[in-house]
């Protein structure tokens, strides 16, 4: 054995591997020990995560931190765009901190029923962050919004409307279609017939490559037919399947009118042929509007115009977005002063001038906004209810929004009522 | 011959017999001395790393989709069931949720025929691409460039790109479909063009890269076996039909792993082409499915069970191939 050289080389060999087994371990501990530091000591740094990472809404939440640090300047932000269509990239990251139990200070999320997929995380705010101010000044449909299990644990920020109907004016005029006279979901469909008519272009833009356009439609037509009563009755899970059909018909009757190549477009392209002339309506959320003024040339009011989808007037179905207050919070002090800032006219009217949506509080002062936002905003003043949208997962928990989607994207397949119907008064059960 | 397990018992078997010359060497003492062992800071720091990353969490997997696992929180391991597995196979509402879930018959069915479909005439479009860049044609290499660039891209690009050219109004398939008279059809949202919408896409994507592995195959192949075969009077079809395509055997079994490891991946693309993961019941994948069910609605120990489903999937087309490979002596 002596004559082996390799003896001394297994001991030098032994040794090198244990020394490299110690230092992955600390290596491993190491990384695993970096969460607890939130924890612990309550610290004046805000972990902020939000999707919104470029465009409007990276422009809104910078005004919104700015006008925030010029009242608490000792706060700072670690702000985290997390990148990724739709806020899902972000959903995951945040269910990742929290399962290992490292909350971000707070995240940006649907309010409504999309709370319950992070169900246990918040913690009520009621008193210091929802104080007598925020429920004096937020109408009912978006306090309710706010809530989970009935305690305030989210500060809506801003109100992306729904029931919008967009229209480009000088094809309207082309056609000689009045879009203030329409009062039902079908006088839509006649004016796309009369527009199909008069003029060359597409009636009705709408995209079907993907479901979500056409859960917004349904929703809206839904609520223009069957009214708030029975958009309610849906949305808690005992929806009449006779008013959900009709709701589907009359989308299977727009359909007719749609581009013939919906299925290869995106909302963008829809949006664009709006803004060019080749389209007269569109249904959508307040953002197409942002597109709208940021083309030169198209002004609000001479060339393009909204009423308030036919049927739906009185209502403004909400879709917002919000920032929750996470239990075991990494920096309770500085979040629930953030938060207070969410809630406050000022803040909102920061994010909202930057984001094209509208303050959630009664009380802003809107002058900063763009006239169709104080329009929108007188609207919202003065709407008799605010019901929840069901695509923008306020009105429904998520398992029974994937059951909706999933329903849709058969919709857009076979464009069959009565199962499709089904399906959707099903998705609760 | 080149199968290193042989080689190394070789090797042990040597390095006894030069311990038994020297006569004094003790067997008890010689564990540590072993090749094995002492080689281990080699290979030893990656077989952990796999066993823990890749069999540890496949492991792992298995056993989370036996839990009742649902939204926040950590499973429970004490009570392990089959249930997910019933659900997956039956429906009905399982004791972890409110909802009913629906069997995942139809996200299989989807996939066993997106995989065989796309991997069959992607090696039939891959071998007939192939024997014709092997007759010495000019231009030989651009060629095989152009045919292999679709794969260089990523899913992302070639759905939004074949989004595209479905287009009803503007797309080449149609004004192509035109020109012969045909439609212009609806694809991308037609429940029975769907699927084969999809595959035809994935084939455009990857024939490319079978052609390259037949490729490498045909050109393995002895010039003496087509002279042979010419000399003794065979057509051409006749020739590459009993000689040289079976020899391409290894080639067929290798490329159509591949191919069907890509079939299961085809998430992204259907991700990117219908903007989520709900492309509609007729192209609705396992994969699609298992997302939805583990990262929209939170139930991960279901989603487990279906990630274990389409695990089953690809074992049973890729252990095949291991096993006679290992025959073979070629592993």
């Amino acid at each position: 054995m002596s004559e082996h050289q390799p003896n001394v080389s297994r001991r030098t060999v032994l040794t090198t591997t244990s020394a490299a087994a110690v230092a992955g371990l600390a290596g491993c501990s190491g990384g695993g020990g970096g969460g607890d530091d939130g924890g612990d000591s309550p610290s004046n740094e805000l972990e902020l995560l939000h999707a919104w990472s470029s465009g409007d809404g990276n422009a809104a939440i910078a005004a919104l931190i700015e006008g925030f640090q010029e009242e608490h300047p000792d706060v700072e932000f670690a702000e985290e765009p997390v990148d990724g269509a739709a806020r899902s990239n972000l959903d995951q990251v945040v269910l990742n901190k929290l399962q290992a139990n490292d909350p971000p200070s707070t995240f940006q999320t649907w309010p409504g029923k999309t709370l319950e997929k992070f169900d246990g995380a918040y913690e009520d705010i009621e008193g210091d962050v929802w104080d007598d101010d925020l429920k004096e000044n937020y109408l009912t449909g978006p306090q309710e919004q706010a809530q989970y299990n009935g305690s305030y644990v989210t500060v809506p920020l801003n109100i992306h409307r729904i029931n919008n109907l967009f229209y480009n004016t000088a094809v309207l005029d082309d056609a000689g279609v009045d879009p203030e006279s329409l009062s039902s979901p079908s006088d839509v469909v006649d004016a796309c017939a009369t527009i199909d008519e008069n003029t060359d272009a597409v009636p009705f833009a709408q995209q079907t490559s993907g479901a979500w356009s056409t859960v917004q439609l349904w929703e809206t037509i839904l609520l223009g037919q069957a009214g708030i009563d029975g958009y309610e009755a849906f949305i808690n899970g005992d929806g009449d399947t006779a008013a959900v059909e009709s709701a589907l018909q009359s989308v299977v009757d727009l359909r007719e009118y749609y581009p013939s190549d919906s299925s290869s477009i995106s909302f963008t392209e829809a949006n664009t042929m709006v803004m060019d002339g080749d389209a007269a309506f569109i249904h959508q959320g307040d953002w197409a509007a942002g597109a709208y003024s940021n083309e030169d040339g198209f002004n609000y009011g001479d060339d393009w115009g909204q009423v308030t989808y036919p049927g739906t007037s009185g209502s403004y179905l909400l879709n917002m977005d919000s920032f929750p207050y996470l239990a075991n919070n990494p920096s309770p002090e500085a979040t629930r002063q953030f938060l207070s800032y969410c809630g406050s006219a000022e803040g909102q009217v920061l994010f909202n001038a930057e984001k094209g949506s509208i303050p959630p509080r009664s009380d802003a002062d809107v002058s900063s906004l763009n006239s169709f936002q104080q329009d929108q905003y007188e609207d919202f003043n003065a709407a008799d209810n605010q019901p929840p949208s069901i695509q923008h997962g306020l009105a429904v928990a998520p398992g029974v929004s994937t059951n909706i989607s999933s329903a849709f994207s058969g919709f857009l397949e076979s464009y069959n009522v009565s199962g499709t119907a089904e399906s959707l008064v099903n998705a609760f059960n | 011959m080149r199968n290193p397990l042989t080689i190394l018992r070789q090797r042990l078997a040597a390095h006894r017999e030069v311990r038994a010359d020297g006569g004094t060497a003790t067997e008890a003492g010689s564990i540590l001395d072993r090749d094995s062992v002492r080689s281990a800071p080699f290979w030893l720091p990656p077989f952990l790393l796999i066993g823990l990353f890749i069999y540890g969490a496949i492991i792992w997997n298995i056993i989370l989709s036996l839990t009742d696992f649902q939204g926040l929180g950590s499973p429970d391991y004490s009570a392990l069931d089959f249930e997910n597995y019933v659900i997956a196979f039956t429906g009905g509402t399982p004791s972890w949720s409110s909802l009913t879930v629906d069997p995942v018959w139809n996200a299989a069915w989807n996939t066993v025929v997106l995989m065989v479909s796309f991997s069959v005439v992607c090696l039939a479009v891959g071998l007939v691409m192939a024997i014709l860049v092997d007759q010495g044609i000019r231009f030989e290499n651009t060629f095989r460039t152009i045919y292999l660039l679709p794969m260089s891209l990523s899913f992302v690009v070639t759905a939004k790109f074949w989004l595209y050219m479905y287009n009803v109004e503007t797309g080449l398939v149609n004004l192509i479909l035109g020109g012969v008279g045909v439609g212009p059809i609806e694809i991308v949202q037609n429940p029975d063009l769907k699927l084969a919408a999809v595959a035809f896409a994935l084939i455009w994507q990857f024939s490319g890269y079978a052609m390259i592995v037949y490729l490498a195959g045909l050109r393995a192949i002895p010039t003496s076996h087509f002279e042979a075969a010419r000399v003794d009077g065979a057509s051409t079809i006749r020739m590459y039909w009993r000689v040289i395509i079976p020899q391409l055997r290894t080639a067929t079994v290798s490329a159509l792993v591949v191919l069907t490891v890509f079939s299961l991946k085809a998430f992204d693309f259907l991700f990117s082409m219908y903007g989520g993961y709900q492309p509609g019941p007729s192209a609705d994948i396992l994969a699609t499915r298992m997302v939805r069910e583990a990262y929209a609605n939170g139930n991960w120990a279901y989603g487990s069970a279906i990630a274990v489903l389409l695990f089953i999937m690809a074992l049973a087309i890729v252990a095949p191939y291991i096993y006679t490979q290992y025959q073979r002596g070629e592993l």
